[in-house]
């Protein structure tokens, strides 16, 4: 089997392809702590993409509350108990990933969820982990804690659906890294359902094939963020083209927060896949269970964050999340605004670092009536 | 004395089991299969037509396709039992296996179909077994167990898979709650959002016609819809057994099927998947090819107009060729016999 780098894990795997990297990557940061699982932006996906016959229980996006909320259930713990220990040396994962724990006649270690799996998608919503003893007062981390999970599909670098599709079915655009499944060749083998580890290929019940997320493509392609970014009234989401560790580019804002701050960390990097939506990880959640999930970084990441406020780039490339529905392909940060620009350079939206504070008399004469909000 | 008449009885026996073994491996390798010449018209579409039970068949074994991943590492279809009749127009195969279980839905995420095959060369060199390769095109009739449900029965659509479903609307739906697929998706915008239909993939048709899918390949992982669609079929479960016949003119002009001529012997294959056994795609069951001979029409009688129900005394290929080893192993214990003996007496002679 090829050998392939993938800089999440910090060493090469095996891979069934040799390593072809997209000329330009589909990347994304989501930060959970901003989060409050309102679902508009799993709605707005739906409405968009799975709103036909066949597609009742297909969520290319959802929000999941974890510990207890999966979509299909069980996704991730079943598979972190099939593939054993996964220890890190430092930066480097020490442990298998689903293609070098592939059992005999698969391409990669993976399962296929029952029919059952997929019926309740909000499972776990809000069930926190633990519970508070009276007279308790919550620190950070929180004894028991509830955090939210945003789940689109990865455009993973390394995607294990690709790898295990026998009729190369499913493909990755060399143009932007957008993971697709040709709908025209899938025979609905469900071999790519099986081995996504995030599970994240779905099937459509009418059609009889696999269905996945399409990032939106036909919105990246106008220079336009995707739907579950545009809907996202918590403005915490953010795409932009995101680059391996020796091409980054430090004023596109997704490489900023991945690659120079390191505050945004890969959902389950041990999987090997490379994915590309990055997490903030959540700052009340105990950093054993985080990192298990977001790998070694979690401890940098948090202390990072955590400085946002004395870090004005860092603040200005978070403030430009959900700030623009255009896709922001630089960033500076200049006399206490961030101002994002697309690819040609031109400016399409400015954002104040700190938000100007207006104070009203309280009293206003002109209608003779008392404000009741003076800011 | 009873040292070398031990000995010679050894070698008798040694040689006696090696040819019996021989015997045996031949008897096991591939008979060929006949298409019995009958006058038609034939049962095309009937598995269980009376006609089947006249038809002497020959038993195919399948076993696990392990050449390329993903692989079945335990099959659950040991063999297949293949007949096969023409009438010197259209030619049927008749394919029967066990299956403990009807698997006819492929709606539910986890549900996996019956399915059946058959494998023919197109290019004139006999293409690799493993679906053909570049520059050796095959031909593959697809029987499926869920498009025999659907021609049977009209669309699986969700509302039967699930009693309880109940959804108000749909983007561009004509009709009322709970609708019907296909009958209320008609516009090309309701269209537009079954994407395998509208992008024209044959498996998400709501419309099928025929339970048979014709397909091409050139090697594992190509096949491919054709565009001309001309295989009959039919399959019927009853007591833990599938009875598919597969039926189409013998000759069709169609440059990327397989023609096939009474007077030329060709090949085929065949595949089976369980789907309870999760078998779907490469997780099959396979056979080697197998001799195909297409009896010509007797007395140089018309193409379809032989006698009916003629006697099925030719139509024993594989009997046929059970008897040669047969009487090859008998010759040689004789002359193995005979052998000892003269051995034997020279011993004791000398």
């Amino acid at each position: 089997m090829p050998k392939v780098f993938n800089w999440q894990l910090n060493r090469e795997m095996d891979y069934p392809y040799e390593g072809a990297r997209a000329q330009r990557q589909f990347g994304a940061v989501f930060d959970i702590n901003k989060c409050i699982a309102c679902q508009t932006c799993t709605i707005g996906c739906k409405n968009a993409w799975t709103s036909g016959r066949g597609q009742e229980y297909m969520w290319y996006n959802n929000v999941e509350s974890k510990p207890y909320g999966f979509y299909p259930l069980g996704w991730d713990v079943k598979l972190l108990e099939a593939l054993g220990p996964q220890s890190w040396q430092g930066n480097t994962y020490a442990g298998k990933t689903i293609f070098e724990a592939a059992p005999a006649g698969s391409v990669a270690l993976g399962f296929l969820p029952e029919d059952e799996d997929w019926a309740h998608p909000n499972l776990g919503e809000d069930e926190i982990a633990g519970k508070f003893e009276v007279g308790e007062r919550i620190m950070i981390p929180h004894m028991a804690w509830v955090f939210y999970l945003q789940r689109i599909c990865n455009h993973c670098s390394y995607p294990a659906c690709l790898a295990s599709c026998p009729r190369k079915a499913i493909y990755k655009r060399p143009e932007d890294g957008i993971v697709l499944v040709d709908q025209s060749r899938c025979r609905g083998y469900r071999e790519c359902m099986k081995n996504c580890p995030y599970k994240k290929v779905l099937y459509n019940a009418v059609t009889r094939v696999a269905e996945k997320c399409i990032a939106c493509y036909p919105l990246i392609e106008q220079g336009r963020q995707t739907y579950c970014i545009l809907t996202c009234i918590g403005r915490i989401r953010m795409a932009g083209w995101i680059h391996p560790p020796d091409k980054v580019e430090p004023d596109s804002p997704v490489d900023f927060l991945v690659h120079v701050r390191k505050v945004a960390l890969p959902l389950y990097p041990q999987f090997g896949l490379e994915p590309n939506v990055y997490y903030i990880p959540p700052l009340h959640v105990p950093v054993s269970f985080t990192r298990q999930m977001f790998g070694p970084g979690v401890d940098n990441a948090i202390a990072a964050y955590r400085k946002a406020a004395d870090d004005p780039e860092l603040l200005g490339a978070l403030l430009l999340m959900g700030a623009t529905d255009r896709w922001i392909a630089r960033f500076k940060v200049r006399n206490g605004q961030a101002i994002g620009y697309d690819e040609k350079g031109a400016e399409i939206v400015r954002v104040p670092l700190k938000e100007p504070v207006y104070i009203r008399p309280d009293w206003d004469p002109a209608r003779q009536v008392f404000r009741h909000n003076i800011t | 004395m009873n040292k070398q008449w031990t000995l010679l009885l050894l070698l008798f026996c040694l040689t006696a089991v090696a040819l019996a073994s021989q015997g045996v491996v031949l008897a096991q390798a591939q008979p060929a299969l006949t298409s019995v010449y009958r006058a038609g018209p034939l049962p095309l579409t009937e598995p269980l037509a009376p006609l089947w039970q006249e038809i002497r068949g020959i038993s195919v074994p399948l076993t696990p396709q392990a050449g390329v991943l993903p692989a079945l590492l335990q099959g659950s279809v040991p063999a297949v039992t293949v007949k096969s009749v023409n009438d010197g127009q259209w030619i049927a195969f008749h394919l029967t296996w066990d299956d403990a279980t009807q698997d006819v839905s492929a709606t539910k995420p986890d549900s996996f179909r019956d399915a059946a095959a058959i494998q023919l060369p197109v290019s004139e060199v006999l293409p690799s077994i493993c679906m053909g390769a570049a520059g050796q095109l095959v031909n593959l009739w697809h029987w499926k167990a869920d498009w025999q449900r659907d021609v049977d029965e009209g669309f699986r659509d969700v509302v039967d898979a699930y009693p309880n479903f109940w959804a108000d609307f749909y983007p561009f739906v004509a009709g009322k709650p709970p609708y019907r697929m296909p009958a209320d998706f008609q516009s090309p915008e309701a269209r537009a959002y079954s994407v395998g239909w509208a992008a024209g993939n044959p498996l998400s048709n709501p419309t099928k016609v025929s339970p048979v899918e014709d397909l091409n390949a050139l090697g594992f992982g190509t096949a491919t819809s054709q565009e001309g669609q001309d295989i009959l079929g039919r399959g019927v479960w009853n007591q833990g057994k599938w009875t598919v016949v597969f039926a189409r003119p013998l000759v069709n002009g169609d440059a990327q099927d397989a023609q096939i001529s009474p007077n030329k012997s060709t090949s085929l294959a065949f595949a089976v998947w369980n789907g309870s056994n999760r078998e779907v795609g490469a997780r099959k069951q396979v056979s080697t090819w197998t001799t195909l001979r297409v009896e010509a029409p007797r007395g140089g009688g018309a193409p379809g107009a032989g006698p009916a129900g003629a006697p099925p005394a030719a139509s024993q290929p594989g009997g046929l060729e059970s008897a040669y080893v047969v009487v090859a192993i008998l010759l040689a214990v004789v002359l193995t016999a005979l052998l000892t003996l003269f051995v034997a007496r020279g011993w004791r002679s000398s």
